[in-house]
């Protein structure tokens, strides 16, 4: 047998496995958790559904012992327990899956496994480990070779490898944050059917997510937070999608922004077969080709990783294609570098920040590291500080960056305001010009609180508005369907689909992001 | 409820206040001071009397101005390794630039006097100028292999020193070698137009106002200039560079070859100001010591000054502990070390703040 | 068959000369397994060489080596401290005790307080032995039977006891490295520290043990260069040879049994460049031929640099980035 037995006996009643009283989770600015109570039996799959931001994972983190909470209790197996670290939890049985794995890609699956294990002994006998480890792996009917290295498997076996980690610790309290965002179809199939059989095994699953079909589909009960609080626990078989999503939004899902002028007709930006690769040189976008004209949100939709940032990369100038055209306002721009791109008054606001804002050099530099080339912040080659000072000035007041001063360094900003800078830099015409032409915004509200992200979106509609052509990516169905006025859905590298407004439907585009095409999708 | 045990916690600061700053590098130079006193003690060398000849360098006019013009190359090399430090470039290769700026120095002395192409004052212009571009192409030598191929800088910048000192070592006992120099490796004796102190009467003298001078010139380029900006940038990160359309390559290898090139001139200012000719390991490891001057003054270029001549002081000390206390030169060397390592030591001081409470 | 004895004296010497460097790089490939650079290595050596040097004279082989493993020990104990407790920059560090070493090395072996330091370890030390720059080296012990195989007998089998330490040094720690959770947990915390962490490793300690190991070789390293390969004192003579293992550690692609190979082919270019010497080459000036183990090492990082090799060698992923739990 892998586990030591069904520890479910019928005819008792179900044991309580975790017990989470009046949790409570400050963090500046944000009460995250606000007294959560929640309960994980024996043997179920218990989902946690929630829109992002609504305190899902923190509630998790604290179980897992990545964060300390401030108030409230937590019992396991009848036990009041005290998480302090991960270390703890693991102690206690809570095995849990990141939404980014923590994995050692260099590392076979054997070593990621025993990786901190006392019970090892020093002489690592690989051949029983991977006697042991073969065992469990057959067992849930996965294929993959304990001797295998990580960076070798596929994203659903590295996720296999993390539940193998909890698994081989005889963990039987397990946590899966957002387990599909980074699936596909069939891995999301057969995800579901291993925890079915965990669950069987005895094992209490906790489900993080915010798809309400996959809830429906896999689990016994589901919690539903919204903005830190528990609004609902039910049974999964005693309510439905709708009642779902009501309780987890507590609003119309979409809210669609007033739009002032009308999408010209001219295209700004047309992408032509483009083909770029990757950083370890493998393809990234094989062959995409689209258009977006000025004044038009054209929406990216897609998992993260099939292309998306590297599409954005090379429309920025940052990477370079291999093949295929870039072409802005009718000149061929491909492979022309990124500083002949800001001349051409393209924008373009990274996933990450530390990828274009100095965190060491103050808010008045940052804010004019891509003018600083021109009059009057520069004069041949002499910098004019006075008057980049109140060039910053004003920004920070037009966008409301919460500042002590211009010259404060801008790692010492909060998140929020960080963006608040990267927009006013990318968002400000060069000096002589107007706005920028195009605008590539990737993840542009990614763990940002609700006000910011309110600004960022009111922003790039307001730029909109006035002309600009704007390609936005992100994974956020709801922010993509409420600012795109059509939306291509990216999968491995290429466009499986481009839909007008009329057409935009949650299901259809969450096929689409899974392979389907159009056709099949509809 | 007080506890025997203090608990004590570090914690980050987020800006460093110049005050805080100051009063740290000030305590843990005394530090240093302290722990070297204990290092001589222990090898039965008193430390009064050691630190008693350095005291004298820095009251005596004559040795101070002595110290002034050993710190020169330092402070040179320093003021470069402050512009490839702000790049995020490890550039330990001051000491071959330095040996490189030797060679082209000494090498218009000689084409001028068996050749005589230029006109007699113009010499030392050129000596100036050749020093420069050769320190700043070799150091820009591995700027380029960073930045095309992401060689490791650290690395090929050191054995880049060893193959600079070996190099002219050939020259010397080679090619260069003075005909009537009685067989030893040494080059001719400098004339009086290629020595410094030609101007102003004292190779100090001009030695200090070459300082200033550079000092002006490097803060001037990483403030008020594009091309500072840039590099600033590129030290924060490449990617970022790259974002704001910054060539990342670009930077690196003008930065380079410019904190080449001043290492260059302080290879110029020892053949010229101090020794007057070349002679194999003609430096008693300036390059490294302005990688510590450099750090000591926190790469500001105006404070390198003061550093510089600090530890010109040390070097003169040196010779007169040598001659004076009987003790190798080495002690110098190890007295410098451990002001680099409490000065490194004090960074921490710095970036967090040591909070004791008692529970 | 003078030519059979010609190859055979080659490679007994790149051995010799290579042992230097294995010693050093196995030691480094652990600091840099955990995630610690150590350019402090040379002056570790060179304090290696200058420690070795007095306690063979004073007190003999067996307490010299004690003695100069200790002292390596203890100066990487500083690099530690302030690299992983202190969260220091490693690089300015490891160059700040690189200075270190070769100014104590150049102070302790100084005339007269060399005389002091021999004479408070052994008063009835002879007047010549108070001067010398030399120490008896230590001697050759043939093995049987193996010695006597043709070719490679001779040059791997006819050595002294520091070159054996060597070969059972590598396989040892390669089997520790990759076959036991110590050597498990030493690769995941230079992998990825804060997972490490998570799954209970004390990176810290790990890390200090790491560098540890790394500086205690990389000063036996220096003792073998002086009383088992050129038992004549001379300033800094190290010659770099610190800052080459750490070049040898990237073309060893961090693993203990490849580095033996590099650490030969190192010894191999600075034994041709004697023999180059010995037959004429560039007898009026050898500078040129001095060059070649560092124009070796810049050309050996400049191919390893290449797009195609660079993704294959896998470079430890949390080298000289300090760990904090923040």
């Amino acid at each position: 047998m892998v586990r030591q037995g069904k520890r479910m006996r019928g005819g008792d009643s179900p044991e309580i496995l975790v017990e989470m009283r009046g949790i409570t989770k400050r963090f500046p600015n944000v009460l995250a958790n606000d007294h959560v109570d929640f309960t994980l039996m024996r043997g179920e799959v218990h989902a946690l559904l929630g829109e992002n931001g609504a305190g899902k994972t923190t509630l998790m983190n604290i179980l897992y012992g990545l964060y300390r909470l401030d108030e409230g209790e937590i019992w396991i197996k009848g036990r009041r327990v005290n998480i302090r670290s991960p270390r703890d939890a693991i102690k206690n049985g809570i095995g849990m899956v990141h939404q980014q794995f923590r994995l050692i890609p260099t590392h076979t699956v054997a070593e990621n496994v025993i990786l901190g294990l006392k019970e090892a002994g020093f002489y690592l006998n690989y051949r029983d480990i991977n006697e042991k480890l073969s065992e469990i792996i057959s067992f849930y009917g996965w294929n993959i070779s304990p001797s295998a290295r990580v960076w070798q498997l596929s994203v659903g076996e590295k996720q296999q490898v993390e539940l193998l980690k909890a698994l081989y610790r005889k963990a039987d309290i397990l946590i899966l944050d957002e387990p599909t965002s980074v699936l596909t179809s069939q891995e999301t199939t057969q995800l579901f059917a291993t925890l079915r059989k965990m669950a069987g095994e005895g094992l209490g699953i906790i489900l993080i997510s915010h798809k309400l079909d996959e809830v429906m589909q896999v689990s016994d009960r589901v919690t539903v937070m919204r903005r830190g609080r528990v609004v609902a626990t039910k049974p999964t078989r005693e309510t439905n999608p709708n009642e779902l999503a009501n309780l987890m939004v507590g609003r119309p899902l979409i809210t669609s922004f007033e739009r002032l002028n009308k999408t010209s007709e001219k295209p700004i930006l047309r992408v032509e077969n483009l083909r770029v690769l990757d950083d370890k040189g493998l393809p990234a976008v094989r062959g995409v080709s689209f258009t977006v004209k000025g004044g038009e949100i054209l929406g990216i939709a897609g998992v993260a990783g099939n292309g998306q940032q590297e599409l954005a990369e090379t429309i920025a100038g940052i990477r370079k294609a291999v093949a295929g055209k870039i072409i802005l306002d009718g000149v061929d721009v491909t492979n022309k570098g990124s500083l002949f791109m800001i001349r051409q008054g393209v924008a373009y606001i990274p996933a990450e920040s530390s990828k274009c804002v100095a965190y060491q050099m103050s808010v008045a530099e940052n804010l004019v590291m891509k003018s600083f080339r021109y009059e009057p912040f520069s004069k041949s080659i002499v910098m004019d500080w006075d008057s980049i000072k109140q060039h910053a000035e004003r920004l920070i007041d037009a966008f409301s960056i919460v500042t002590p001063s211009p010259s404060t360094r801008a790692g010492n900003l909060s998140g929020g305001n960080i963006q608040r800078l990267i927009l006013a830099r990318e968002l400000t015409g060069l000096p002589g010009s107007s706005a920028p032409k195009l605008i590539i915004a990737t993840y542009p509200t990614r763990d940002l609180d609700v006000a910011a992200t309110e600004f960022v979106r009111r922003t790039l509609i307001q730029n909109r508005d006035q002309g600009a052509a704007i390609l936005l990516v992100s994974e956020d169905l709801e922010e993509i369907m409420m600012l795109s006025d059509r939306i291509a859905v990216m999968y491995r590298g290429e466009i499986v689909g481009i839909l007008e407004q009329q057409e935009f439907d949650v299901e259809v585009i969450g096929m689409m992001m899974t392979g389907a095409r159009r056709g099949e999708a509809a | 409820m007080r506890s025997a045990i203090p608990l004590i916690r570090v914690q980050r600061r987020l800006e460093v206040p110049r005050r805080v700053s100051a009063a740290v590098s000030a305590f843990f130079i005394l530090l240093s001071f302290a722990a070297a006193a204990l290092i001589f003690e222990l090898m039965g060398v008193s430390s009064v009397a050691t630190f008693g000849v350095i005291a004298s360098v820095f009251t005596n006019p004559n040795l101070l101005l002595q110290a002034i013009l050993r710190g020169l190359p330092i402070g040179l090399a320093a003021l470069g390794l402050s512009i490839a430090f702000r790049m995020n470039f490890w550039n330990i290769g001051a000491e071959g630039q330095l040996y490189m700026g030797m060679f082209a120095a000494t090498g218009v002395v000689l084409l001028h006097e068996y050749q005589g192409l230029i006109a007699e004052p113009l010499v030392i212009v050129f000596m100036v100028l050749a020093s420069f571009v050769a320190g700043g192409l070799y150091c820009a030598l591995s700027a380029a292999l960073k930045a095309k191929m992401g060689v490791n800088e650290v690395l090929t910048t050191l054995m880049l020193n060893y193959i600079a000192i070996l190099f002219v070592d050939f020259l010397v006992y080679g090619p260069w070698r003075d005909p009537k120099g009685f067989n030893f490796p040494l080059s001719i004796q400098f004339p009086d137009y290629a020595r410094l102190g030609f101007v102003l009467g004292s190779p100090s003298y001009e030695g200090l106002a070459m300082l200033l001078v550079v000092a002006f010139l490097v803060y001037g380029l990483m403030r008020h200039t594009t091309l500072g900006f840039e590099m600033r940038v590129v030290g924060e990160s490449p990617e970022v560079a790259k974002h704001a359309g910054i060539s990342y390559a670009k930077a690196l290898i003008i930065g380079g070859f410019i904190s080449g090139g001043l290492a260059g001139i302080a290879g110029f200012s020892v053949v010229s100001g101090i020794i007057g000719r070349l002679r194999p390991r003609a430096s008693p490891g300036y390059g490294y010591t302005a990688i510590i001057v450099a750090f000591l003054a926190l790469l500001n270029p105006w404070l390198i000054i003061p550093a510089s001549i600090f530890f010109g002081g040390l070097i003169v000390a040196g010779d007169l502990i040598q001659a004076s206390l009987k003790l190798p030169f080495a002690a110098v060397q190890i007295f410098q070390s451990i002001i680099f390592l409490f000065i490194i030591a004090g960074e921490f001081m710095k970036r967090y703040r040591i909070i004791v409470s008692w529970r | 068959m003078a030519d059979v004895a010609w190859i055979e004296s080659v490679l007994s010497g790149a051995v010799q000369a290579g042992t230097v460097y294995l010693l050093a790089s196995l030691g480094e490939v652990y600091a840099e397994r955990s995630g610690i650079l150590n350019l402090g290595l040379e002056g570790m050596m060179i304090l290696g060489v200058a420690v070795s040097f007095i306690f063979t004279n004073a007190l003999g082989h067996g307490a010299a080596l004690l003695v100069t493993m200790l002292v390596g020990g203890l100066i990487a104990l500083i690099l530690a401290f302030m690299a992983v407790s202190l969260r220091l920059n490693q690089i300015v560090v490891g160059l700040a005790l690189t200075l270190f070493g070769l100014g104590l090395s150049g102070f302790i072996t100084s005339a007269e307080i060399r005389k002091g330091i021999l004479l408070s370890l052994n008063p009835n030390l002879s007047e010549a032995a108070l001067v010398t720059q030399q120490a008896p080296k230590l001697p050759n012990i043939a093995i049987p039977v193996l010695s006597d195989i043709p070719l490679i007998g001779e040059p791997l089998f006819n050595q002294n006891i520091l070159v054996y330490l060597s070969y059972i040094l590598a396989i040892v720690m390669w089997f520790v490295l990759f076959r036991t959770r110590f050597g498990l947990s030493l690769r995941s915390v230079g992998e990825n520290p804060a997972m490490a962490d998570a799954m209970g490793v004390n990176v810290y300690l790990m890390r200090y043990i790491a560098t540890v190991i790394g500086g205690m070789l990389g000063a036996l390293a220096g003792a073998y260069l002086f009383i088992g390969y050129q038992p004549f004192w001379q300033e800094g003579m190290t010659q770099g040879r610190g800052f080459i293992s750490l070049a040898l550690v990237i073309l060893a692609t961090w693993s203990p049994l490849r580095a033996i190979l590099g650490a030969y082919l190192f010894g191999g270019v600075e034994v041709l460049q004697f023999r180059l010497q010995l037959l004429g080459v560039g007898a009026q000036t050898p500078q040129f031929l001095l060059m070649l183990p560092y124009l070796v090492t810049i050309a050996t990082l400049t191919l390893l640099s290449f797009e195609g090799v660079k993704k294959r060698i896998g470079v430890p992923a949390a080298l000289a980035t300090p760990y904090s739990r923040e």
